[in-house]
């Protein structure tokens, strides 16, 4: 992540050159749609949500003052957009049965066997993600996919670093109780 | 961090792999370019109005209320919609709590009070004018 290019190019926005704002947009989209997939679920509520929060994040680009970097106060949007919009949503609770036991089978596209473990990998991960809470799903997600220290995801939920362990930790013990299981059931399924 | 704690941590790692996130689609910096700049030409439009218009909406309004206000409070003894309303309302019952001037005349005052009033009135005012003058053009 190149703050240097950031600060720069949030200082070409503010003069008035709107096209700054897409270079803003190139650099950040990917890890900005991964977190509000991760939140949400689905593909076509993540693309509202992160668009959702550049459009936030240009409409104050003038408050921002410089303490974080630009994508940390960029993922704090994002969060934040993506939790109140799972709020508001009725969620249907999954059961580990849901979870396709010829994942493996169906995930066939992949070219290569390591490119389907990958994939099988991944859907079993999004699984056990919508199996937790939005608040750990989105902490998981910025700890491992972003790759952040727990100070900054302080800074980007408002909650305590004592308290992101905790929840980080119960939200850790959840996952591999899920993993686990499914694991166990294609044990079973795949003989 | 106990042998749990690092088992846990272990199986995770081999299932969350950083490179693998979710991309997202084709043609999202453009969209969300266009976005922006439909929502922000809107804000404009309606700033504009409201905004840019204000000193003549302000005297219209004004203007308006004036002539409203001769046509309904006429100075002659001329029989109209306007007296009738004006009669009416002086012909209604009601009465205010009477204010107990003793009091306002019995405050005791510092002598710079009334100057410190003044000095904060004026400060508020400069406030007002030299914000409106450096924020001017400064939104993106």
């Amino acid at each position: 992540m190149d703050t240097k290019d950031d600060v720069y190019y949030i200082g070409q926005v503010l003069e008035g050159k709107i096209n700054a704002f897409s270079y803003l947009v190139d650099n950040h989209k990917d890890k900005a749609f991964n977190l509000a997939f991760r939140i949400c679920g689905n593909r076509e509520e993540a693309e509202e949500v992160a668009q959702d929060a550049f459009l936030k994040a240009y409409r104050s680009l003038k408050d921002f003052r410089k303490k974080s970097s630009f994508a940390t106060w960029l993922y704090r949007i994002v969060y934040n957009t993506a939790i109140s919009l799972v709020r508001t949503r009725k969620n249907r609770v999954l059961s580990v049965e849901e979870f396709p036991a010829d994942a493996v089978d169906f995930l066939g596209f992949s070219t290569t066997e390591e490119e389907a473990v990958d994939d099988y990998r991944n859907s079993l991960i999004n699984f056990a993600l919508q199996k937790i809470s939005e608040e750990e799903r989105g902490l998981v997600t910025l700890y491992y996919y972003n790759e952040l220290d727990t100070e900054e995801l302080s800074k980007i939920t408002g909650i305590s670093r004592s308290n992101i362990k905790v929840k980080l930790f119960r939200a850790r013990q959840k996952m591999v109780e899920i993993i686990k299981k499914v694991e166990m059931k294609n044990v079973l399924y795949n003989g | 961090m106990d042998k749990q704690e690092m088992n846990d941590e272990t199986l995770l790692s081999k299932y969350l792999n950083p490179e693998k996130i979710e991309k997202a689609p084709d043609g999202f910096t453009s969209k969300t370019l266009t976005r922006i700049q439909i929502e922000t030409q809107s804000v404009k439009v309606n700033k504009g109005l409201f905004v840019k218009n204000k000193v003549p909406i302000f005297s219209a309004a004004i203007t308006a209320g004036l002539i409203l206000a001769a046509i309904m409070i006429p100075a002659g003894e001329t029989e109209s919609i306007g007296s009738t309303v004006w009669k009416y309302i002086q012909d209604l019952e009601f009465t205010l709590p009477v204010i107990n001037s003793y009091y306002f005349n019995n405050l005791s005052l510092p002598g710079w009070f009334s100057y410190a009033l003044i000095g904060i009135l004026l400060l508020g005012f400069f406030d007002r004018a030299l914000f409106g003058i450096f924020h001017k053009g400064k939104n993106p």
